[in-house]
Protein backbone atom coordinates (compact mmCIF):
# COMPACT_ATOMS: atom_id res chain seq x y z
CA UNK A 1 0.00 0.00 0.00
CA UNK A 2 1.11 3.54 -0.79
CA UNK A 3 4.40 2.32 -2.12
CA UNK A 4 5.99 1.60 -5.45
CA UNK A 5 5.28 -1.77 -6.98
CA UNK A 6 8.29 -3.98 -6.46
CA UNK A 7 8.99 -5.83 -9.66
CA UNK A 8 9.53 -9.51 -8.92
CA UNK A 9 13.06 -10.65 -9.77
CA UNK A 10 11.74 -13.20 -12.26
CA UNK A 11 9.56 -10.65 -14.09
CA UNK A 12 9.87 -11.20 -17.83
CA UNK A 13 9.64 -8.58 -20.58
CA UNK A 14 5.86 -8.85 -20.98
CA UNK A 15 5.31 -8.51 -17.25
CA UNK A 16 7.60 -5.50 -17.10
CA UNK A 17 5.96 -3.94 -20.14
CA UNK A 18 2.49 -4.28 -18.61
CA UNK A 19 3.70 -2.72 -15.35
CA UNK A 20 5.40 0.13 -17.18
CA UNK A 21 2.24 0.68 -19.22
CA UNK A 22 0.43 1.37 -15.96
CA UNK A 23 -1.24 -1.85 -14.90
CA UNK A 24 -1.13 -2.61 -11.22
CA UNK A 25 0.58 -5.97 -11.50
CA UNK A 26 0.18 -6.67 -7.80
CA UNK A 27 -3.52 -7.16 -8.57
CA UNK A 28 -2.63 -9.67 -11.27
CA UNK A 29 -0.25 -11.45 -8.92
CA UNK A 30 -3.09 -11.74 -6.41
CA UNK A 31 -5.56 -12.90 -9.05
CA UNK A 32 -3.21 -15.62 -10.23
CA UNK A 33 -3.21 -17.09 -6.74
CA UNK A 34 -6.97 -17.60 -7.00
CA UNK A 35 -8.98 -20.20 -8.88
CA UNK A 36 -10.89 -18.98 -11.94
CA UNK A 37 -14.11 -19.26 -9.94
CA UNK A 38 -12.67 -17.08 -7.19
CA UNK A 39 -11.48 -14.60 -9.83
CA UNK A 40 -15.01 -14.36 -11.17
CA UNK A 41 -16.38 -13.80 -7.66
CA UNK A 42 -13.84 -11.06 -7.06
CA UNK A 43 -14.75 -9.49 -10.38
CA UNK A 44 -18.43 -9.62 -9.42
CA UNK A 45 -17.76 -7.70 -6.21
CA UNK A 46 -15.86 -5.01 -8.13
CA UNK A 47 -18.60 -4.86 -10.74
CA UNK A 48 -21.34 -4.55 -8.11
CA UNK A 49 -19.49 -1.62 -6.58
CA UNK A 50 -19.02 0.12 -9.92
CA UNK A 51 -22.68 -0.33 -10.85
CA UNK A 52 -23.76 0.91 -7.43
CA UNK A 53 -21.66 4.06 -7.79
CA UNK A 54 -22.94 4.55 -11.34
CA UNK A 55 -26.56 4.25 -10.23
CA UNK A 56 -25.98 6.65 -7.35
CA UNK A 57 -24.52 9.13 -9.83
CA UNK A 58 -27.53 8.76 -12.11
CA UNK A 59 -29.93 9.25 -9.22
CA UNK A 60 -28.03 12.34 -8.14
CA UNK A 61 -28.05 13.75 -11.67
CA UNK A 62 -31.81 13.19 -11.95
CA UNK A 63 -32.53 15.33 -8.87
CA UNK B 1 -29.11 -2.73 -14.27
CA UNK B 2 -27.38 -5.58 -12.42
CA UNK B 3 -24.85 -7.88 -14.05
CA UNK B 4 -24.74 -11.33 -12.52
CA UNK B 5 -22.44 -13.49 -14.61
CA UNK B 6 -22.57 -16.48 -12.29
CA UNK B 7 -26.36 -16.59 -12.43
CA UNK B 8 -26.35 -16.25 -16.21
CA UNK B 9 -23.74 -18.99 -16.58
CA UNK B 10 -25.67 -21.27 -14.24
CA UNK B 11 -28.82 -20.83 -16.28
CA UNK B 12 -27.02 -21.57 -19.53
CA UNK B 13 -25.56 -24.68 -17.95
CA UNK B 14 -28.91 -25.84 -16.58
CA UNK B 15 -30.43 -25.64 -20.05
CA UNK B 16 -27.42 -27.43 -21.59
CA UNK B 17 -26.61 -24.58 -23.95
CA UNK B 18 -23.48 -25.34 -25.97
CA UNK B 19 -21.23 -22.35 -25.52
CA UNK B 20 -17.71 -21.09 -24.83
CA UNK B 21 -16.96 -18.09 -22.61
CA UNK B 22 -15.14 -15.39 -24.56
CA UNK B 23 -14.43 -11.69 -24.11
CA UNK B 24 -13.72 -9.85 -20.89
CA UNK B 25 -15.08 -12.48 -18.53
CA UNK B 26 -12.78 -14.99 -20.20
CA UNK B 27 -9.90 -12.60 -19.49
CA UNK B 28 -10.98 -12.35 -15.86
CA UNK B 29 -11.09 -16.15 -15.58
CA UNK B 30 -7.52 -16.23 -16.89
CA UNK B 31 -6.47 -13.74 -14.20
CA UNK B 32 -6.70 -10.34 -15.87
CA UNK B 33 -7.47 -7.54 -13.43
CA UNK B 34 -10.09 -5.91 -15.63
CA UNK B 35 -13.73 -5.12 -15.07
CA UNK B 36 -16.16 -5.95 -17.81
CA UNK B 37 -19.81 -4.99 -17.92
CA UNK B 38 -21.20 -7.85 -19.97
CA UNK B 39 -20.98 -11.58 -20.50
CA UNK B 40 -19.86 -12.63 -23.97
CA UNK B 41 -20.24 -16.17 -25.18
CA UNK B 42 -19.80 -17.93 -28.50
CA UNK B 43 -22.47 -20.51 -29.01
CA UNK B 44 -23.61 -22.97 -31.63
CA UNK B 45 -26.24 -21.23 -33.71
CA UNK B 46 -28.32 -24.34 -34.34
CA UNK B 47 -32.07 -24.18 -33.86
CA UNK B 48 -31.88 -26.59 -30.91
CA UNK B 49 -29.15 -24.67 -29.16
CA UNK B 50 -30.80 -21.30 -29.67
CA UNK B 51 -34.02 -22.71 -28.23
CA UNK B 52 -32.04 -23.84 -25.19
CA UNK B 53 -30.57 -20.34 -24.94
CA UNK B 54 -34.06 -18.87 -25.13
CA UNK B 55 -35.25 -21.21 -22.38
CA UNK B 56 -32.31 -20.18 -20.18
CA UNK B 57 -33.35 -16.52 -20.21
CA UNK B 58 -37.06 -16.67 -20.94
CA UNK B 59 -38.17 -15.39 -17.52
CA UNK B 60 -35.54 -12.65 -17.47
CA UNK B 61 -37.35 -10.33 -19.89
CA UNK B 62 -34.72 -10.81 -22.62
CA UNK B 63 -34.63 -7.96 -25.14
CA UNK B 64 -32.51 -7.45 -28.24
CA UNK B 65 -30.46 -4.62 -26.79
CA UNK B 66 -29.22 -3.21 -30.10
CA UNK B 67 -32.67 -2.84 -31.67
CA UNK B 68 -34.33 0.56 -31.52
CA UNK B 69 -37.36 -0.62 -29.59
CA UNK B 70 -35.52 -3.23 -27.51
CA UNK B 71 -37.59 -5.99 -29.07
CA UNK B 72 -38.22 -9.04 -26.90
CA UNK B 73 -36.39 -12.26 -27.72
CA UNK B 74 -38.97 -14.35 -29.53
CA UNK B 75 -37.25 -16.95 -31.63
CA UNK B 76 -38.84 -18.63 -34.59
CA UNK B 77 -37.37 -21.38 -36.76
CA UNK B 78 -36.81 -18.80 -39.49
CA UNK B 79 -35.02 -16.44 -37.11
CA UNK B 80 -32.84 -19.24 -35.79
CA UNK B 81 -31.51 -19.75 -39.32
CA UNK B 82 -31.05 -16.06 -40.00
CA UNK B 83 -29.47 -14.82 -36.78
CA UNK B 84 -25.68 -14.63 -36.62
CA UNK B 85 -25.38 -12.95 -33.21
CA UNK B 86 -27.81 -12.20 -30.37
CA UNK B 87 -27.18 -9.21 -28.12
CA UNK B 88 -29.43 -9.33 -25.08
CA UNK B 89 -30.37 -7.24 -22.10
CA UNK B 90 -31.83 -9.42 -19.37
CA UNK B 91 -32.85 -8.92 -15.77
CA UNK B 92 -29.53 -10.52 -14.84
CA UNK B 93 -27.50 -8.29 -17.13
CA UNK B 94 -26.09 -8.16 -20.63
CA UNK B 95 -25.56 -11.42 -22.48
CA UNK B 96 -23.96 -11.22 -25.91
CA UNK B 97 -24.07 -14.44 -27.90
CA UNK B 98 -21.87 -14.65 -30.96
CA UNK B 99 -21.97 -17.24 -33.71
CA UNK B 100 -18.33 -16.64 -34.54
CA UNK B 101 -15.35 -14.84 -33.08
CA UNK B 102 -13.10 -12.53 -35.09
CA UNK B 103 -9.60 -13.92 -35.32
CA UNK B 104 -10.76 -17.43 -34.42
CA UNK B 105 -13.71 -18.48 -36.55
CA UNK B 106 -17.01 -20.23 -36.06
CA UNK B 107 -18.22 -22.10 -33.00
CA UNK B 108 -16.39 -25.31 -33.90
CA UNK B 109 -13.11 -23.46 -34.23
CA UNK B 110 -13.75 -21.59 -30.99
CA UNK B 111 -14.52 -24.89 -29.28
CA UNK B 112 -11.24 -26.38 -30.52
CA UNK B 113 -9.34 -23.47 -29.01
CA UNK B 114 -11.09 -23.60 -25.67
CA UNK B 115 -10.22 -25.17 -22.33
CA UNK B 116 -12.58 -26.67 -19.76
CA UNK B 117 -12.77 -25.51 -16.20
CA UNK B 118 -14.89 -26.94 -13.42
CA UNK B 119 -16.60 -24.48 -11.12
CA UNK B 120 -18.92 -25.25 -8.24
CA UNK B 121 -21.92 -24.73 -10.52
CA UNK B 122 -20.72 -26.76 -13.48
CA UNK B 123 -18.03 -27.30 -16.05
CA UNK B 124 -17.54 -24.47 -18.49
CA UNK B 125 -15.35 -23.94 -21.51
CA UNK B 126 -13.45 -20.72 -22.13
CA UNK B 127 -11.10 -19.62 -24.88
CA UNK B 128 -7.52 -20.59 -24.16
CA UNK B 129 -5.15 -17.73 -23.52
CA UNK B 130 -3.57 -17.70 -26.98
CA UNK B 131 -6.97 -17.72 -28.64
CA UNK B 132 -8.22 -14.92 -26.41
CA UNK B 133 -5.19 -12.84 -27.32
CA UNK B 134 -5.79 -13.55 -31.02
CA UNK B 135 -9.46 -12.60 -30.69
CA UNK B 136 -8.64 -9.33 -28.97
CA UNK B 137 -5.97 -8.53 -31.55
CA UNK B 138 -8.50 -9.10 -34.33
CA UNK B 139 -10.94 -6.62 -32.80
CA UNK B 140 -8.14 -4.16 -32.09
CA UNK B 141 -9.91 -1.46 -30.08
CA UNK B 142 -7.74 0.38 -27.57
CA UNK B 143 -9.27 -1.55 -24.67
CA UNK B 144 -8.50 -4.82 -26.46
CA UNK B 145 -4.91 -3.78 -27.07
CA UNK B 146 -4.62 -2.84 -23.40
CA UNK B 147 -6.03 -6.23 -22.39
CA UNK B 148 -3.50 -7.95 -24.66
CA UNK B 149 -0.64 -6.39 -22.68
CA UNK B 150 -2.06 -7.89 -19.54
CA UNK B 151 -2.82 -11.27 -21.11
CA UNK B 152 0.68 -11.49 -22.57
CA UNK B 153 2.09 -10.87 -19.10
CA UNK B 154 -0.12 -13.63 -17.67
CA UNK B 155 0.94 -15.97 -20.45
CA UNK B 156 4.58 -15.28 -19.71
CA UNK B 157 4.04 -15.87 -15.99
CA UNK B 158 2.29 -19.17 -16.70
CA UNK B 159 5.16 -20.29 -18.86
CA UNK B 160 7.48 -19.59 -15.93
CA UNK B 161 5.23 -21.27 -13.38
CA UNK B 162 3.62 -24.30 -14.95
CA UNK B 163 1.31 -24.90 -11.97
CA UNK B 164 -0.50 -21.58 -12.51
CA UNK B 165 -3.88 -21.39 -14.15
Amino acid sequence: MNGEYVMPPDAGPAWRAAAEYGFDMSLVEDALQLTPEQRLEQHQRALDLILEVKEAGERHAAK
Amino acid sequence: MPQNDKALLSRLKEQKVEFVIIGGVCGVLHGASLVTLDLDICCRFSRENLRRLEAAVKDLRPRHRLTTNKLPLELTDELCVRLKNIYLNTDLGVLDCLGEVAGIGDYEQVLQRSVPHVMSYGEFRMLNLDALIAAKAAVGRQKDLDAIRLLQAIKEKREQQKDLF
